[in-house]
């Protein structure tokens, strides 16, 4: 397997993912600043212009972070990535949207690409504040989720890798006031052999 | 189980797997026109404001669009809206993971909501074009996958459906967008289809 990637991007959740099932695969570096990502070569293989990409030792592509983790959990399933009650399997689906969609999507991406949202310069302040407050609200969400367990369905899970990303996000980048449950899973996170790996490969640890 | 939705949003693809598997389940609007989405009714069941959402007869709640399109097809296997494979399952997921995050949040949102993006009215048409864009692409992008196949995974409809229903629903009756030949095809074929027309019935958009 290729996993295609960029530098501490969503993309490094489905990175710890696959070194915590011990995945055999290759990583290749994408920069999203020189615009790699929408280069004919990679569009080729991922024609969103997305990372993470996750091609298949047949060639299959397998985009779209929550199917990618979902693939990885269903190959690999001695390592309970996914919970086998189909309930317990939809609100681990649940808390992954919620974080690709509001924490991510709305939020995140609303602090780091302002021109994105609203095209005039002198907005960008009001935009970035609104994300500040999506992403704020949805951590909440999540710490709401998480309570006082060690990962947020109890045992470790695909939605643990999300909420690994956003949360670094918030302290490389966002630096908010996030709950002190959220810091503290993340400390947990770090310790994770698998979770360091990816972040070394990254050149983030 | 209560299925919570809005007239022609977006949970109008879960109310048609709904209608395909065909079990009793409560409908129960909330009134967009009154915000009735950010009072504390509905807060509680979902703080996010969003439909769709489920809510089981324990009382546990569900949101998130392919979450809950997900769980009713395995909960539901004889409604065939499971995929047989993985591969299947995997794609399937990959699709309403685009068609809802990309092509509606941040396609059809910018086009319907543009005053969620900027603050100047007078760059909405700037925003509303953006979004164009991401719906133009997305069909482009769904038009070889779903090919010549009635539908997306194949010969019958999956949960996947769910997301190109509204999609080409929302394109032709709302925002008037072209869509490619085989998805616009593809509207035409599910629009036949008797659960899809009780819920255009029940959603007051049967024409």
């Amino acid at each position: 397997m290729k996993l295609y990637y960029a530098q501490g991007a969503c993309s490094l959740g489905i990175h710890l993912l696959l070194n915590e099932v011990g995945a055999a695969f290759e990583l290749v570096k994408m920069d999203m600043r020189t615009g790699d990502l929408k280069q004919p070569a990679f569009l080729a293989i991922n024609p969103k212009g997305k990372v993470p990409a996750l091609v298949l030792d047949d060639g299959a592509v397998i985009t779209e972070w929550a199917a990618i983790a979902c693939y990885i959990a269903a190959t690999h399933p001695g390592h309970h990535l996914i919970p086998a009650d189909p309930l317990a399997a939809a609100q681990t689906m649940e808390a992954v949207l919620t974080i690709n969609g509001t924490i991510h999507i709305a939020g995140f991406s609303r602090i780091l690409r302002p021109a994105a949202f609203a095209p005039n310069p002198e907005d960008k302040e009001t935009v970035r504040n609104q994300g500040r407050e999506q992403f704020l609200n949805g951590m909440q969400l999540i710490a709401d989720l998480l309570g006082d367990k060690d990962y947020i369905m109890g045992a470790f899970s695909i939605a643990d890798a999300a909420l690994f990303y956003v949360t670094l996000w918030n302290n490389m980048i966002a630096k908010l006031d996030i709950p002190a449950s959220i810091n503290a899973h993340y400390a947990r996170m770090v310790e994770r052999p698998a979770v360091r790996q990816a972040m070394q490969a990254e050149g983030l640890a | 189980m209560k299925f919570f939705y809005s007239p022609h949003a977006c949970s109008m693809g879960i109310h048609v797997l709904l209608e395909e598997i065909g079990k009793p389940y409560e409908r129960v609007r909330v009134n967009f026109a009154e915000a009735a989405q950010y009072k504390a009714d509905y807060l509680a069941i979902n703080p996010k404001s969003k439909v769709p959402a489920i809510q089981r007869d324990d009382g546990s709640v569900l949101t998130e669009f392919p979450a809950i399109a997900y769980f009713l097809a395995r909960e539901n296997p004889e409604s065939g809206l499971l995929p047989a494979t993985l591969e299947g399952e995997i794609r399937g997921l990959e699709m309403l993971e685009y068609m809802t995050a990309t092509v509606h949040m941040r396609g059809y949102t910018r086009i319907f909501r543009a005053g969620n993006f900027t603050p100047n009215a007078a760059d909405e048409s700037k925003v509303i074009e953006t979004g164009l864009g991401f719906v133009t692409k997305g069909f482009e992008i769904l038009e070889p996958v779903l090919g010549a196949k009635p539908y997306l995974l194949g010969d019958h409809l999956t949960f996947a459906d769910s997301g190109l229903f509204f999609l080409t629903h929302w394109a032709k009756f709302r925002a008037d967008i072209a869509m490619p030949a085989n998805i616009e095809a593809y509207l035409g074929r599910i629009l036949e289809r008797p659960a899809v027309r009780r819920v255009l019935e029940d959603e007051g958009l049967a024409g």
